[in-house]
């Protein structure tokens, strides 16, 4: 695979939903160092713990899953809301394997992934989180998703903060 | 208030029966992101969970409770400096300063008791105790449009309020 291919054309490249066979996958992306700055967990077990509650949404088949000649190369996951008032909207999280990232994984990923959440689980609005400055914001504005507001100091590791963005799409207004 | 006797202390597992009451008031529960008696029971059980670490408050009016307040402290590392917090007063003691009291105490408790650096806070649009939290010092930081949506269809708009302590 060359640097930037772009993968989706690719006969190779599928998305499917999420089955637990996937967790391995899941759990190989989350303990890259680099993978772990975009989320809240910090601590193994707090990965684990935050592993369990990602592959726990599975079951609802709220999540998907890229593949690569039948091989996982990226998740994206609706966190779907338990409470009867805030079912509308959902938060969504990505993370796709670091050897398939500028190969368009990650826009196929939210595009399919807006399409379930906006077709098949009727959400009015969906919404992911960043952690300071991550490639997922341009990806995010690309796809129609405008920033809400910025949380200063969310995150803090050693000394310093990482502000949390929270970036929205509409598919339908309430208002 | 003359001759009535305030004081807060930690949360008590009997408290639940007030919160539960608090909560499951139509006029009150519009402003909470909950719905039915289920939900009801599962955020008082989330939110009397943390009185095991001493987050959780009772204020009370000679010995009776009259509000509740919560310190939604995390658990993971990264985000341990800074909290989430909820609050509730017995409607028919609104407006007595007892909010205010309560509300220094979450203050100083998130200081003192837990290193806290922010206490941050969501409140739906038109809730009157935004105010309270505006006097207090927090600031609106962002807002999310369409946030809650009723059964009738009404949405409301959550207002999220930061404080540096």
């Amino acid at each position: 695979m060359k640097d930037s291919e772009n993968l989706i054309d690719s006969n190779d490249f599928n998305i499917r939903y999420t089955t637990q066979s996937d967790e391995p996958y899941l759990k190989k992306w989350l303990e890259d160092p680099e993978v772990a700055k975009g989320f809240s967990f910090a601590l193994e077990e707090e990965r684990d713990e935050f592993l369990k509650i990602w592959m726990g949404y599975v079951r609802f088949k709220c999540s998907l899953t890229a593949t690569y000649k039948e091989v996982p190369c990226g998740i994206a996951t609706l966190f779907l809301m338990p409470y009867v008032k805030l079912i509308h909207q959902s938060m969504g999280y990505l993370v796709v394997d670091s050897l398939f990232r500028r190969k368009r994984v990650g826009t196929s990923l939210v595009r399919n992934l807006d399409h379930l959440a906006k077709n098949y689980f009727k959400l009015e609005r969906l919404h992911f989180e960043l952690f300071g400055e991550t490639p997922l914001e341009p990806l995010l504005e690309k796809l129609n998703y405008k920033k809400l507001f910025t949380q200063q100091k969310y995150v803090k590791e050693g000394s310093s903060y990482l502000p949390r963005i929270v970036l929205e799409k509409v598919f339908k207004d309430g208002q | 208030m003359v001759n009535k006797e305030i004081n807060i202390r930690v949360s008590r597992e009997e408290d639940a029966n007030y919160l539960f009451s608090w909560l499951n008031d139509p006029e009150v529960l519009p402003w909470f992101p909950l719905d039915n008696v289920r939900e009801i029971e599962d955020a008082i059980r989330i939110w009397l969970s943390y009185r095991e670490i001493g987050a959780a408050f009772t204020i009370c009016l000679n010995d009776i409770p009259v509000g509740m307040a919560v310190i939604y402290l995390h658990r993971y590392k990264k985000l341990r400096h800074q909290s989430l917090f909820a609050i509730i007063l017995d409607k028919n003691f609104r407006s007595q300063g007892l909010g205010s009291k309560l509300m220094h105490h979450v203050i100083e408790a998130a200081k003192k008791n837990f290193g806290l650096e922010i206490l941050h806070l969501e409140v739906y649009e038109g809730n009157p105790a935004k105010s309270l939290y505006q006097r207090l010092g927090f600031k609106e930081y962002g807002r999310q449009d369409c946030f809650l949506k009723e059964k009738n269809g009404i949405y409301r708009n959550k207002i999220n309020m930061e404080l540096e302590l």
